[in-house]
C-alpha cells in the first residue's frame, strides 16, 4: 500500500533536515572561526564579507550561527528525547496501575516540580564540571514531569476503555497492553508536546549556559547567542535576529514534523480507505 | 380547525461535508396541532435532532437552510430579526435535552437556574422568581421544593434533575415545548415516572408537544401524532395509532418487526439489513431501497415523495404484507440443541460479594456494589441479567471473568483454573465506539487472541479469522478495514468475533446491545443466538433492557441494589407471582402495543444507590406493596412458587 506522505510532514522534515545538514556541517563551512575577535571590525552591519554581520567583540555572526547549530539542536533533541525516554514509561505507569505505583511516582514528580527550572538546573549541573552533554539531560530532566503528567492523563482515560478491558479479559500481559494497545493511542498529545519541548528546551539550555552551566562562552549556541546579544538589541539588531530566525524557522518545521507524524499516525486521517 | 402550534414546509437544513453538501433534512414537512403531541422518531443520523435544533433555532453556526420554511403559529421564524427570535426562545418554545446529567450547571444551585428565563423573559424580581420556581418545582412533582430549589445538581438523582430541567422548560408557560429524548438516560422505572409528569402536564396546561424520540414505545404511550424520519427524509406520518398499528412504509414495518417485546416473544427478530446510507451521496431513487425488503428495479430510479403521508410508491399494494428477515438469516440459522437434564453447571457462583471503598484517604466508607449473589449457568443456556444503573449488575459481569477481583465469595467456570477462564469465559462490551482500538485494524483485532493463547500462526491466522469474521456475517473485505470505517452495529459485531475467538465456553454480554439502534440491535441479537446455538456457549446477558432479555434469554435474575430479588425461568419471572420490583419493571416499559390506559404500578422516589447495607428488605423504600413493619427489619426469606423460580420477599404466595 502506497503510503501518501502528508504535505506538513515533508516540509517541515525538509526545512529541519536541512538545519540538521547545516549545522553538522557548520565547522566545515563557515567562512570565520567562531572565536575570531576583531575589535575593530565591532558591530558591522551584513555587508558582503560578514553576510549577517558582526557581533560586539566582531565575531562573524554567520560562522557562529552554523557553529552554534550543533550545541543548540544537541539541546533540543536531546533534552527532549530524555524527557520522552524517562517521562512516557513513568506515566504509563502511573496512568495504568494507579495506587501505590502511581502515588509514588507522582509524589516524587510534585518533588522535581516544586523546584524552579533554573534552580534544578543549577543543581544538577553545578555537582560536577558543565559540559553541553550533561546540560541538555539536565533539561531534560526538569521536562520529566510535564512528559508523566500528560501520558498519564491519557493513559488514565484509555485504561477505562473497553478494548483494554478486553485486552486484559483476555490475559494480555501489562506490557502488550501498554505499549500495543495504549501507547498507540497516547502518541498524539506526546508528539504535539514534545514539538513544543524542542523549543523550550534550546531556550532553557540558553538560560542555564548564561549562567555559566552550559555552552561556555566563547562558544556559541543560538538560545546563548540571543541571550548575549540582548543589551544591543537597538544599535546592531541583527545579531540577536539572526539565530532569533533560525531558531523560529526549526520549531516551524519540528512542529510541522510533529503534526505530520501525528497524521500519519492515525488510521482516521489516512487518506485513501482500505 | 384552528392553526397549528407549529409547521415545518418543506424544510431542508445540509451541513458541510467534504467540498460539498450533505442533505440532513430534505423536505422535511410536519404540523404539530394546539395541545397535541407529535413523535418525530427516527434512528441515529435520521435528522431527528436537527429537526429539534432547528426549531429552536439552535443549528450549528455552518448549517445552512437549504429551503423551506418553519412557522411558529402562522409566522415564518426565519423571517424574524434575531431579537425576536431569541424573545421567542425558552419563552413560548423551550426545550428540555436528552442529558439531565450534562444539562445542568454544576455550580449554580437548581432554583437559580430555574428561575433563570423568569428573569430573562418575564421581568421578575429576585423574589417573585424564587416563588415562581417553587410552585414549578411542585408542579413536576417534587415533593420538597423548597429545598429543591436550594440544592446543587450533584445532590440530586437523575429523575430529580429531568424534573428540574422540566420546570425550567415550562417557567414562562411555553405554548411549544420541543423534548429530544427527555428519558433515554434514564432508568426505566424513572422515565415510567417521567412520562407520568409529562402526560399530566399536558392534561392541565393543553401544552403542545414535539416529542423526538428513538423509542416506538413511548412514542405509543405519549403521541397523538407520529412521523417517522429516514436518513433526513419523513417517510411516513400519521395518528400514532395507526402508523404503529398498520405501518404502511417498508421502513417502519422493519423497525416494528425488529422490537424485541416482552407480551409477544418470537423466536427470530426480523432486522433491516444493511447500513445507513452515506448522506453526502444518497443512494438513487428511493433512500431506502438498498435496504428494502420489498424493493423492485423501479425503486432504484425513481425518488419517492410523500404521497398520502407515506413515501413509498408500493404502499398500497404491500398494506398487508409484513417484513421479513433477510434471507440469509433465514437460511442457515442452526437449530438448537438443548442441555440434557441433570448437567452439571458450567458456571457456579457462590456468595459473591464486591465491596468498594469510597471517599479519600481519612474517611472512607465502604460500599457494597454486589451482595451475597448465587448463580447457576448451566452449558450453552442463556442467563439474563436485569436491573437499573448502579445495581451492580456490570460489576458482578466484570468480576466473573476476572476484571474485578470478588472481595468474598467464589467464581467456578468449568472447574478451570484462572489461566484457563480467560479463554473459556469472555466479555463483549456496550459501546462499539470504545470497544475497539482505533489504531488496529479488524486483521489484528480479531487474530490476537488466536495469536496470544497459540491457537494459530501464520497462513492459518487469516482462514481462521476469516471464519470467525463470517460466524459474525461480515465478509473477508473487512479484514483490512480500520474501527472508524465501521458503522455500530459492524463493530459489535467485531468486537463479538473478538470474543468467540478462544471458542470460549461462557460469555458476558455487558449491555451488548444497549447502544445499538433498533434494527441493528435485532441482527446482533440475532448473531449472538445462532453463536449460542452453533458453539453451544452460554450467555450471562445483562440489561436495563427487560424486552431485549425476555426475547434472548432462558432464564432472567432481577437484580436490585446488588442482589438477587427474584429469578426463575423467562416465563415465570415475566408472569405472576412476581416480586414486587419485577412488577413494577414490567409496568414501566413503554409498550408499543399497550399504549396508554392501563393500570400501571410506579415506584416512590427515585433509586438509591447500591450501598451501605440496609436492615430488613433492600427495596423496602421504593415498595408500591410495603406491608409493614416486617418489611424493615427482617431480610426477606426466598420462596419457592414453582420449580427454579425464586423470590425474596415477605408478601406470602398467592397475594
Amino acid at each position: 500500500m502506497a503510503t501518501r506522505w502528508p504535505a506538513s510532514f515533508v516540509v517541515g522534515a525538509s526545512v529541519f533536515g536541512a538545519v540538521v545538514v547545516a549545522a553538522l556541517l557548520g565547522p566545515h563551512i563557515a567562512p570565520f572561526p567562531y572565536d575570531g575577535i576583531d575589535i575593530m571590525a565591532r558591530f558591522l552591519p551584513p555587508d558582503a564579507t560578514h553576510w549577517l554581520g558582526t557581533d560586539e567583540f566582531g565575531r562573524d555572526v554567520f560562522s557562529r550561527l552554523l557553529y552554534g547549530g550543533r550545541l543548540s539542536l544537541l539541546m533540543g533533541i536531546g533534552a527532549t528525547s530524555v524527557s520522552l525516554v524517562v517521562g512516557v514509561p513513568l506515566g504509563l505507569a502511573a496512568g495504568y496501575y494507579g495506587g501505590k505505583v502511581d502515588e509514588t511516582i507522582m509524589r516524587t514528580i510534585d518533588l522535581v516540580i516544586s523546584v524552579p527550572p533554573i534552580l534544578m538546573g543549577i543543581l544538577i549541573l553545578s555537582m560536577t564540571p558543565p559540559n553541553p552533554w550533561k546540560t541538555a539531560i539536565a533539561v531534560g530532566i526538569i521536562y520529566v514531569p510535564i512528559m508523566v503528567r500528560l501520558t498519564r492523563g491519557v493513559t488514565l482515560e484509555l485504561a477505562s476503555e473497553e478494548f483494554v478491558l478486553a485486552a486484559r479479559a483476555r490475559g494480555e500481559r501489562a506490557w502488550y497492553i501498554l505499549g500495543a494497545e495504549i501507547l498507540p493511542n497516547a502518541w498524539p498529545p506526546i508528539i504535539v508536546e514534545s514539538a513544543l519541548r524542542v523549543t523550550f528546551a534550546i531556550m532553557l539550555g540558553a538560560a542555564l549556559s548564561f549562567l555559566g552551566l552550559g555552552v561556555h562562552p566563547p562558544a556559541s549556541d543560538w538560545g546563548l547567542m540571543i541571550a548575549e546579544s540582548r543589551p544591543f538589541i537597538d544599535s546592531a539588531p541583527w545579531v540577536a535576529l539572526a539565530p532569533g530566525f533560525v531558531l523560529c524557522v526549526t520549531v516551524i518545521a519540528v512542529n510541522l514534523m510533529g503534526d505530520g507524524l501525528r497524521e500519519m499516525l492515525d488510521p482516521r486521517l489516512k487518506r485513501g480507505r482500505g | 380547525m384552528s392553526q397549528p402550534v407549529l409547521r415545518l414546509a418543506r424544510l431542508c437544513v445540509d451541513y458541510p461535508a467534504g467540498d460539498g453538501w450533505l442533505g440532513a433534512l430534505e423536505d422535511v414537512s410536519f404540523e404539530v396541532g394546539a395541545g397535541r403531541a407529535l413523535g418525530v422518531v427516527g434512528e441515529s443520523g435520521s435528522g431527528k435532532s436537527t429537526t429539534a435544533l432547528a426549531v429552536l433555532g439552535l443549528l450549528a453556526p455552518e448549517a445552512r437552510i437549504a429551503g423551506g420554511d418553519i412557522l411558529f403559529k402562522g409566522a415564518s421564524l426565519f423571517a424574524l430579526p434575531d431579537a425576536e427570535r431569541r424573545a421567542l426562545r425558552g419563552n413560548r418554545i423551550s426545550i428540555v435535552f436528552q442529558d439531565p446529567f450534562a444539562s445542568l450547571n454544576p455550580s449554580i444551585p437548581v432554583g437559580r437556574q430555574i428561575a433563570e428565563p423568569l428573569a430573562l423573559h418575564k421581568g421578575l424580581s429576585d423574589g417573585a422568581a424564587g416563588e415562581e420556581v417553587r410552585r414549578l418545582l411542585a408542579e413536576v412533582g417534587i415533593a420538597n421544593p423548597q429545598q429543591v430549589a436550594l440544592a446543587y445538581p450533584h445532590q440530586l438523582s437523575g429523575g430529580m434533575k429531568q424534573r428540574a430541567l422540566i420546570a425550567t422548560a415550562l417557567a414562562c408557560s411555553p405554548d411549544l415545548l420541543v423534548l429530544d429524548e427527555p428519558t433515554t438516560a434514564l432508568d426505566v422505572t424513572i422515565e415510567a415516572q417521567i412520562l407520568d409528569l409529562l402526560e399530566k402536564l399536558r392534561r392541565d396546561r393543553g401544552l403542545s408537544m414535539l416529542y423526538i424520540t428513538h423509542n416506538l414505545g413511548v412514542v405509543a404511550r405519549i403521541c397523538d401524532d407520529v412521523c417517522v424520519l429516514y436518513a433526513g427524509r419523513v417517510v411516513e406520518t400519521g395518528s400514532a395509532e395507526s402508523v404503529l398499528r398498520q405501518p404502511r412504509h417498508p421502513y417502519t414495518k422493519g423497525l416494528l418487526a425488529s422490537l424485541p417485546r416482552v407480551a409477544e416473544r418470537k423466536h427470530r427478530l426480523a432486522p433491516i439489513p444493511g447500513r445507513f446510507p452515506d448522506l453526502s451521496a444518497p443512494p438513487s431513487g428511493c433512500i431506502f431501497h438498498p435496504r428494502c425488503h420489498f424493493a423492485v428495479d423501479r425503486c432504484k430510479t425513481e425518488p419517492q415523495v410523500l404521497d398520502k403521508d407515506v413515501r413509498c410508491w408500493r404502499a398500497e399494494e404491500l398494506a398487508d404484507a409484513a417484513w421479513q428477515a433477510p434471507a440469509e438469516q433465514v437460511d442457515d440459522a442452526p437449530v438448537r440443541v438443548p442441555a440434557a437434564d441433570g448437567t452439571p453447571p458450567l458456571v457456579n457462583v457462590d456468595a459473591l460479594t464486591k465491596e468498594f471503598r469510597l471517599g479519600g484517604m481519612f474517611n472512607s466508607s465502604r460500599v457494597q456494589a454486589v451482595d451475597g449473589v448465587t448463580l447457576r449457568v448451566a452449558p450453552g443456556e442463556v442467563l439474563g441479567l436485569v436491573g437499573e444503573s448502579g445495581c451492580g449488575k456490570s460489576t458482578l459481569g466484570r468480576m466473573l471473568i476476572g476484571l474485578i477481583e470478588p472481595s468474598a465469595g467464589t467464581i467456578g467456570i468449568d472447574g478451570g483454573s484462572q489461566k484457563e477462564n480467560r479463554r473459556n469465559a469472555q466479555i463483549i462490551f456496550q459501546n462499539p465506539d470504545s470497544s475497539l482500538n482505533p489504531r488496529k485494524t479488524v486483521e489484528a483485532i480479531v487474530g490476537r487472541p488466536l495469536v496470544l493463547h497459540g491457537l494459530a500462526s501464520g497462513g492459518d491466522l487469516r482462514k481462521r479469522v476469516v471464519e470467525l469474521l463470517e460466524m459474525v456475517r461480515l465478509s473477508p473485505a473487512y479484514l483490512a478495514r480500520y474501527p472508524h470505517q465501521l458503522s455500530g452495529g459492524e463493530k459489535q459485531r467485531v468486537g463479538i468475533a473478538r470474543a468467540i475467538a478462544t471458542s470460549p465456553k461462557f460469555i458476558v454480554c455487558d449491555e451488548a446491545v444497549s447502544a445499538l439502534d433498533v434494527s441493528v440491535q435485532a441482527y446482533v441479537l440475532n448473531v449472538l443466538a445462532d453463536l449460542r446455538d452453533r458453539l453451544n456457549v452460554a450467555y450471562l446477558f445483562i440489561s436495563h433492557d427487560l424486552s431485549v432479555i425476555a426475547h434472548i434469554a432462558d432464564r432472567i435474575a432481577v437484580m436490585y441494589r446488588g442482589a438477587i430479588v427474584e429469578e426463575g425461568p423467562v416465563d415465570d419471572v415475566l408472569g405472576p407471582p412476581f416480586h414486587p420490583y419485577t412488577e413494577a419493571l414490567l409496568s414501566a416499559i413503554p409498550d408499543v402495543e399497550r399504549g396508554s390506559g392501563v393500570q400501571r404500578i410506579r415506584l416512590r422516589g427515585d433509586a438509591v444507590e447500591s450501598g451501605r447495607h440496609v436492615r430488613g428488605c433492600r427495596f423496602q423504600h421504593r415498595c408500591p406493596r410495603k406491608i409493614g413493619a416486617i418489611c424493615e427489619s427482617e431480610t426477606p426469606p426466598v420462596i419457592e412458587p414453582s420449580p427454579g423460580h425464586r423470590i425474596a420477599c415477605h408478601i406470602p404466595l398467592g397475594n
